[in-house]
């Protein structure tokens, strides 16, 4: 079962970014999220991309991430397979070359490279926060800015809830491997999914018993077990991620000429291998994943 | 004759973390025997029980069933001989009936089709699931939800029968139609194992208990042998049933009182001869 369990939980590490306060990073995530919003730019949102990586591994959680992009990118590949045959772009689209039933638009290409850099930058400055931080720490940083106390709850309880839920859908599939399940298929992962949706649904039902019973949602002040500082470097971080968004952002959205979508121009033979290339790439991966969660 | 499980010199160390959880156990166990797996939490019995489906795989040593040796076999491969039931059935149920989730297990291994419908008609018969074959197995309650998680198994009829934790959680007449389940089962034939903390369990129903501690084997032995083993007991912080305790005591000064005792029934034959 190990083998398929996706870490989304903190690692845990001495980095820099491990030490720094959650909120310069939630704020770094929250800004990626805006300028990614605000371009389809494939070099703004592939630079985003890439320092999202840098801090990868800087912080020293490759490993933990890898298992995770391995899953996300191959399904954020399908983006390009569809977007290249049908574009969210204004029409008129413009056709770079027919391909079976399908044809292949330059706007679609572009859209779907933009969307798929869109979707690793968000996640991977997302994974940075999450894996760099303990989810008390984020409770306490976003409770100190005034989140809601129920809602930061529900925020964190989500995160730890992750992993608890990947190790329940271990347990389950070993179940029924025992029980001599076919090898093949989605029919095969179907047994497996019933009782971990079931379970998690009662685990929500016993939790909600047990924050009740222990006094959840009373009114008044609430004191804090954990406590997280706030130093120095920390607020310059939050202050240049304030500037760095601002002015992106800013940036992004004035300057016209970042509209790259007609003036990169692919070629037909480019065309056919990346949406080949994608396709293929989603096909082998959703393959092995099946084979991978099915592997005694 | 050949044992069905053959353990040979099986380590097992967990690549998170590096942790030792098997040191070094060899042990036999024969065909229709019913046999207890005792200690404290973390000393092992689960990762023990675990090598014998193929859910895990020795680290270093070897694992026979039936005289072949699991390191190459697939757990699927492994399921039509080795029936593990696990503690908590919802790890296990999915189906929408309990008729289907009976069928589950042996239309995997390619049992056909008139076949299967006998084994489930047997299974329903031997645990006593009649009112219960067209439900949902999570509308009933946890202890039946619990018999049909071993009548599931039932059905696949293995030579082996490895039962995590059969009573817990369970009210006391359910427990007590496990006690008469697990030994018809050996009656069957089949070979039995309890992974279990319930004392009374150990003490009236298996015939050999394997003692964990530590991630070692400490003892193999029948309950009396291990329920009259302070040093054991203590070391592994295990009491024995409270007649068995009272007999033990007793016997500390009357040394002529026979075998120790491991049921009220035998206590009452005991005191009446």
């Amino acid at each position: 079962m190990q083998g398929v369990v996706i870490p989304i939980s903190m690692v845990p590490g001495n980095s820099t970014i491990h030490r720094m306060n959650p909120l310069p990073k939630l704020l770094w995530t929250i800004g990626i999220l805006v300028i990614s919003f605000s371009t389809r730019n494939i070099a703004v949102l592939g630079g985003a991309f890439f320092v999202g990586l840098l801090l990868v591994f800087y912080s020293r959680i490759t490993k933990a991430y890898v298992k995770v992009a391995m899953i996300l990118f191959p399904i954020s590949l399908t983006l390009i397979t569809l977007q290249s045959i049908a574009p969210a772009f204004p029409r008129p689209w413009t056709e770079i070359v027919g391909f079976g039933p399908f044809t292949i638009y330059q706007e679609g290409i572009y859209s779907g490279i933009s969307l798929l850099l869109r979707i690793m930058a968000m996640t991977t400055w997302a994974m940075v926060t999450i894996m760099t931080s303990h989810p008390s720490d984020i409770f306490t940083s976003l409770k100190k800015i005034g989140m809601p106390y129920v809602l930061n709850f529900v925020f964190v309880m989500t995160l730890q809830l992750i992993p608890i839920l990947q190790n329940e859908f271990g347990t389950v599939l070993n179940a029924q491997k025992s029980r001599a399940m076919k090898g093949s298929g989605f029919g095969a992962i179907l047994p497996s999914m019933v009782p971990v949706f079931v379970g998690a649904i009662e685990r929500v039902q016993q939790l909600s018993i047990s924050l009740e019973s222990r006094a959840f949602g009373s009114s008044g002040q609430k004191t804090s077990f954990r406590q997280v500082r706030m130093a120095f470097s920390d607020y310059f971080a939050l202050l240049l991620g304030f500037i760095v968004t601002g002015a992106v952002t800013y940036w992004v959205i004035v300057d016209k000429s970042l509209d790259w979508s007609q003036s990169i121009v692919f070629s037909p033979a480019f065309a056919i291998t990346l949406v080949l290339g994608a396709t293929i790439g989603f096909f082998v991966f959703a393959l092995f994943a099946i084979r991978a969660a099915l592997k005694a | 004759m050949e044992p069905i499980i053959k353990v040979e010199n099986l380590w097992h160390i967990y690549p998170t973390g590096n942790v030792t959880a098997l040191r070094d156990i060899s042990l036999d166990i024969n065909r229709g025997e019913l046999v207890g797996v005792i200690g404290q939490n973390g000393s092992g019995k689960t990762t023990l029980v675990k090598q014998f489906v193929g859910l895990l795989k020795p680290t270093r040593g070897k694992v026979f069933i039936d005289g072949e040796d699991t390191a190459p076999l697939k757990v699927q491969e492994l399921a039509a001989k080795v029936g593990y039931v696990y503690q908590n059935p919802n790890h296990q149920l999915f189906a929408r009936t309990v008729q289907a989730e009976l069928e589950f297990g042996p239309t995997n291994l390619g049992v056909p089709e008139d076949e299967v419908a006998e084994r489930v008609e047997q299974a329903i018969e031997f645990f006593g699931l009649q009112d219960l074959r067209d439900l949902h197995p999570y509308r009933i309650g946890f202890p039946l939800r619990k018999l049909v998680g071993m009548a599931s198994i039932y059905t696949m009829k293995p030579d082996i029968f490895i039962l995590d934790e059969p009573t817990t959680g369970q009210d006391n007449v359910t427990t007590r139609k496990v006690y008469r389940l697990i030994g018809k089962l050996r009656d069957e034939g089949a070979t039995v194992l309890c992974v279990a903390h319930d004392m009374i369990l150990l003490a009236e129903v298996v015939e050999r208990m394997l003692v964990m501690r530590d991630s070692e084997l400490i003892m193999d032995g029948t309950p009396r042998q291990v329920f009259s083993n302070d040093e054991i007991m203590a070391s592994t912080h295990l009491t024995p049933p409270q007649i068995t305790s009272f007999s033990l005591r007793i016997r500390k000064d009357k040394q002529n009182l026979g075998d120790v005792v491991l049921s009220v029934n035998e206590m009452v034959k005991l005191a009446t001869n």
